[in-house]
C-alpha cells in the first residue's frame, strides 16, 4: 500500500505531467513537420487531439475519470484500426494499382516528364550537380556558345563569368554553390533524375548521369483549358476516360494513368470477369472447404483422444498430456517450416522413413491433403484440452441414467454426450473455423499457395482467400493491384463477420456488454 | 518407456486377482496405445529438429532420423551470420539471424507489454467505471476486435508509406512503425479478454479499499492490478505468440534483411536453400521456439484454465 501511496501522491502526480509534457512535445514538433510539408489540416488534429487530453488528464472532474484509462486504448484502436479498415473499403472503391499510383497533377506531370525527347536541334551541356541552401542545383556549361547557367526547378538563369570556376568545359567552383563531390554524388540518383528545368520554347532540361544535361521537348502537350493531352507529332487527342487514365478516340491509353474512384468495378471484376472470377470461385471453394475439414478432424481427432485417455486410473496422464500439448506451445510459423521439410518429397523425413513416394507438395491434390494434415497437427492439442475439459463438465448422472434405461455405450455417446458437448464447444467451433480461414501462414509457408496450374492466375491450387489477397495486392508478378485486393479483403470480412455473428447469437459475448 | 512395457505385459496377465488390482492395465492396453502413437505423431516433428539440429550433415535427408554424430556446429553457423560452407560461394551470403532474434523480442516483447498496459487500463474503465457512451464503446470493441487488422494489410501499407514520407522514423522499414500496427491489431483483443477477466473480480474488493480513501488510481494498482497478475501474463504472452507468428504485415512493411522479424528472417532463408541448410535452419527454429515454450509451460495452468474456462460453464 506505501508503493501506492508513493505512485499516486505527488510522485504519480510529478510521472503524470512529465509524460504529458513528454506528448505535448512531441506533437508540436510533429505539428511544426506537417506544416513544413502543408499539411494544415493534419496538424490542426494533432494539435486539437492533444489539447483534449491534456484536458482530460490535467481538469479536476470526477466525469473525467473513466477517459483517462481509455483515452490511450482509444488513440491506438482509431489510428492503427479503425482508419485502416475505413481506408480499406476506401481503397476497394479505387482503381490504385501498379500504373495508377498517382495523383491525378502528378499523373499529368508525370505524363509530360516520360514523353520528353531530344528534339534534333536541342543543345546540350556539361552539367554539375551542387547545392543552394540545401536545394539541388544544375551548374551548365552550354557545350556550344559557352555560355554559363544555373539551372534549378524555377528555371534557367544565366551565371556571371567571374564568379564560377571552369576547368576543361565543366564549371569545377561557383561562388554561393557548393558543388557536389565524391560520396555526396553517390545516392542522388533519383533526385537528379527528378530535376526537370524548365527552359525557353516549352523545352526542359534534365541530367543524363552525373555530368550531362540535354534538352528535352514533350511530345504530349497538356491543356489545362480542356483537360486534354495532345500528341504533338501526330495531333492525336487524348482525354480523360474517367477510369484514370487520359485515352485517345481509339482507347489507347497514356502511361502512367492516376487513382481514382471507379464504383464497384473491383467487386465486379472479382463477380463477372472470368480471369478473376474462375480463380476467385476455386479459392473460395477450397478456403471453405479446408477450414471445414479442418475443424471437423481436429475436433474429431481431439474428442476421441479426450475419451481414451480421460480415464482417471490411467497412469502418467499428465506427461501424456504434456507431451500432446507440445505441438501447441510451439510457434505454428516454425512449425509449419519444419513440416514443409518433413513433407519435401525427395529428402523428406516422411517419405524417407515410410518408404514412400508422394509428391506431398507438388501435386495439387495431395497438396491439400498435406495443408489439412499440419493443419491438423497443429490444431488437434487445442480441442484435445477443450474436450476434456467439457467431458468432465458433463454430469455423470446424465450418462448413468440412460445406462440405466438399457442404452449401449454408442448410444449414450451419440444421444447423450456428444449433442451436451456440442452446445458447449459449438461457439469455440465457429471461432476456430474463423480462425483457419484466414491461416494465411498455414498454407503460405508450406507450399506458398502452388502447386500452379497451367492457367494465367496467380491463384494456385492451396492459396485461400486471404493469401489470394496478398499475392494480388504484394506479388511481383503482375503488379501490386491493390484495389482489386482491397475488394477481396471485404469479401473476407464479411463472410468472416457473418460466421461471428452466428457464434455471437450462440454465446453470451453480448450479454456481458451490458 | 514403463509405459510401453507395461502395455506389453498387459495382454498375458490374467488372473481375476491380479485383473482387479491391475485392471487399468489388462483392459486399458489399447488406451496406452492410442496414447502411444498419439504421442508419436506430435513429437515426431519436434525431435526430427532437434536430431537435424546436431547433426553435421548440413542438408535434408542425406542421412536417417538419427543422426550418427552430435554436433553444435549447425548452431554456431546459424548464430555466425553466414552459414554457408567455408570456402564456397555460400559462405558469403548474410543471414543475420541475431538480429531476427533481437528484433523479434524486441517487436514482439514491446507489442506485448505496451498492448497489456493500455488494454488492462481500458478494461478497467469499462468493469468498473458507469458512464454516459460506455455500451456503445464497449459494443464497437467487440465489433473492432472481431476484425483481423491483416485484412487491412493494403491500407495500412499505402498509409505507412505516406506516413513514412513525413515521419521517417515510423515509416516502411522501421520497427517502430511496425510495432504500431501491432499494438493496434491486439489492442481490441486485449481489452475484450481482460475486461472479462475483471468482471469476475468481486467488486467488494475495490470497495472495501475505497471505504479505506483509497481513489480509483489507487484501487487500479493496489486491488485490481495483483490480482489480474496471471491474467495479464497470459494475454501478454497470446499477444508476444500473435506477433511472433505475423507475416503479412512484417513481410510488406520491413524491406531491409537486418531488420526482419524472425518470422520473414527465417521464411527467406528457408526458401532459399531448403534442402542444403537443412540442420542450420533447425538450429535457428530451436533458439527461436525456447522461450515461448518455456513461457508456455510456465504459464501452462493459467494457459489451460483461458481455454478451457469456456465450456466448464
Amino acid at each position: 500500500m506505501r508503493a501506492v501511496g508513493f505512485f499516486s501522491g505527488p510522485v504519480g502526480f510529478g510521472i503524470k505531467i512529465v509524460l504529458l509534457a513528454l506528448l505535448n512535445a512531441l506533437v508540436l514538433w510533429a505539428a511544426g513537420v506537417l506544416v513544413a510539408d502543408d499539411k494544415w489540416i493534419a496538424a490542426a488534429l494533432a494539435l486539437a487531439a492533444t489539447a483534449l487530453i491534456d484536458f482530460v488528464y490535467l481538469y479536476p472532474s470526477r466525469r473525467l475519470v473513466p477517459l483517462k484509462y481509455l483515452v490511450p486504448g482509444v488513440v491506438f484502436l482509431v489510428a492503427f484500426v479503425l482508419i485502416p479498415i475505413v481506408s480499406n473499403a476506401n481503397i476497394a472503391f479505387t482503381n490504385w494499382s501498379t500504373g495508377h499510383n498517382l495523383t491525378k497533377d502528378e499523373a499529368i506531370v508525370a505524363i509530360q516528364e516520360v514523353s520528353l525527347v531530344a528534339p534534333a536541334d536541342g543543345k546540350t551541356y556539361a552539367a554539375t550537380p551542387a547545392t543552394q541552401d540545401g536545394e539541388l542545383v544544375l551548374l551548365l556549361v552550354d557545350e556550344v556558345a559557352g555560355d554559363l547557367y544555373v539551372g534549378s526547378e524555377d528555371g534557367l538563369e544565366p551565371l556571371p563569368a567571374d564568379s564560377a570556376t571552369v576547368e576543361i568545359g565543366t564549371i569545377t567552383a561557383a561562388e554561393g554553390y557548393d558543388v557536389l563531390q565524391g560520396n555526396e554524388l553517390a545516392g542522388i540518383d533519383t533526385e537528379l533524375a527528378a530535376l526537370v528545368i524548365p527552359a525557353a520554347d516549352d523545352r526542359f532540361i534534365r541530367a543524363e548521369g552525373l555530368s550531362l544535361a540535354v534538352e528535352l521537348q514533350p511530345t504530349l502537350e497538356y491543356d489545362a483549358q480542356n483537360d486534354t493531352f495532345t500528341n504533338v507529332e501526330t495531333g492525336t487527342v487524348y482525354s480523360d476516360n474517367g477510369e484514370g487514365s487520359y485515352a485517345s478516340a481509339a482507347g489507347e491509353a497514356l502511361e502512367p494513368g492516376w487513382r481514382t474512384h471507379v464504383g464497384f468495378q473491383n467487386f465486379s471484376t472479382v463477380l463477372t470477369n472470368p480471369l478473376y472470377r474462375d480463380p476467385f470461385v476455386r479459392v473460395f471453394v477450397w478456403t471453405f472447404a479446408y477450414a471445414a475439414i479442418s475443424v471437423f478432424l481436429t475436433f474429431a481427432l481431439g474428442l476421441f483422444l479426450a475419451i481414451v485417455l480421460n480415464k482417471p486410473t490411467l497412469k502418467l496422464r499428465r506427461i501424456q498430456r504434456a507431451l500432446l500439448v507440445l505441438p501447441f506451445a510451439i510457434p505454428a510459423f516454425l512449425s509449419v517450416l519444419v513440416w514443409r521439410g518433413l513433407l519435401n518429397d525427395e529428402f523428406g523425413a516422411i517419405n524417407q522413413t515410410l518408404g514412400l513416394d508422394i509428391p506431398w507438395l507438388f501435386d495439387p491434390a495431395w497438396a491439400r491433403v498435406s495443408c489439412i494434415l499440419v493443419n491438423v497437427w497443429l490444431g488437434f492439442p487445442y480441442f484435445f484440452l477443450v474436450n476434456t475439459a467439457a467431458l468432465q463438465a458433463i454430469p455423470a448422472e446424465l450418462q448413468e441414467a440412460a445406462r440405466v434405461d438399457g442404452a449401449s455405450s454408442l448410444q449414450v455417446f451419440r444421444r447423450v454426450t456428444l449433442p451436451l458437448l456440442l452446445v458447449v464447444t459449438a461457439p469455440l467451433l465457429i471461432a476456430s473455423f474463423a480462425f483457419n480461414f484466414n491461416a494465411f501462414n498455414n498454407i503460405y509457408f508450406l507450399t506458398e499457395g502452388g502447386p500452379y496450374g497451367v492457367e494465367q492466375s496467380i491463384a494456385g491450387s492451396t492459396d485461400i482467400l486471404i493469401s489470394y489477397t496478398y499475392k494480388l495486392a504484394f506479388s511481383a508478378g503482375q503488379g501490386a493491384q491493390y484495389g482489386l485486393a482491397a475488394a477481396v479483403s471485404i469479401f473476407i470480412f464479411f463472410i468472416v463477420a457473418g460466421i461471428s455473428a452466428v457464434g455471437f447469437w450462440r454465446t453470451k459475448s453480448l450479454e456481458t456488454v451490458r | 518407456m514403463t509405459t510401453l512395457d507395461q502395455t506389453e505385459a498387459a495382454p498375458v496377465v490374467r488372473t481375476a486377482e491380479v485383473r482387479r488390482r491391475k485392471s487399468s492395465f489388462a483392459s486399458d492396453w489399447w488406451r496406452y496405445l492410442v496414447g502411444l502413437l498419439a504421442i508419436a505423431f506430435a513429437v515426431f516433428p519436434i525431435l526430427y529438429v532437434i536430431s537435424s539440429a546436431f547433426n553435421p550433415v548440413d542438408s535434408l535427408g542425406s542421412t536417417g532420423v538419427i543422426p550418427e554424430d552430435l554436433t553444435l556446429e549447425n548452431f554456431r553457423a546459424i548464430l555466425s551470420g553466414s552459414p554457408g560452407e567455408e570456402g564456397t560461394s555460400e559462405e558469403a551470403i548474410d543471414i543475420p539471424y541475431k538480429n531476427w532474434y533481437v528484433n523479434m523480442i524486441f517487436v514482439s516483447g514491446s507489442t506485448a507489454l505496451l498492448s497489456v498496459f493500455f488494454g488492462v487500463i481500458a478494461a478497467y474503465a469499462f468493469a468498473r467505471f458507469r458512464f454516459r457512451g460506455r455500451r456503445m464503446g464497449m459494443l464497437s470493441l467487440l465489433l473492432i476486435q472481431m476484425f483481423p487488422t491483416f485484412l487491412a494489410v493494403v491500407a495500412i501499407y499505402l498509409i505507412v508509406l505516406r506516413v513514412g514520407d513525413i515521419f521517417p522514423a515510423v515509416g516502411l522499414d522501421t520497427r517502430l512503425g511496425l510495432i504500431l500496427v501491432y499494438l493496434g491489431g491486439v489492442l481490441g483483443v486485449n481489452t475484450w479478454l481482460m475486461k472479462g477477466f475483471l468482471d469476475s473480480i468481486p467488486d467488494s474488493l475495490d470497495e472495501s479499499a475505497r471505504v479505506d480513501g483509497a481513489t480509483p488510481t489507487q484501487v487500479f494498482w493496489a486491488v485490481i492490478l495483483p490480482l489480474a497478475a496471471p491474467v495479464l501474463a497470459v494475454v501478454g504472452l497470446i499477444s508476444y505468440i500473435f506477433s511472433i507468428n505475423e507475416y503479412i504485415i512484417a513481410s510488406v512493411l520491413i524491406d531491409s534483411t537486418d531488420k526482419f522479424t524472425m518470422t520473414v528472417g527465417l521464411y527467406s532463408f528457408i526458401n532459399d536453400k531448403y534442402a542444403q541448410q537443412w540442420g542450420t535452419f533447425c538450429a535457428g527454429v530451436i533458439l527461436a521456439a525456447i522461450p515461448v515454450v518455456i513461457l508456455f509451460f510456465f504459464l501452462q495452468r493459467y494457459f489451460t484454465e483461458g481455454v478451457t474456462g469456456a465450456v466448464k460453464g
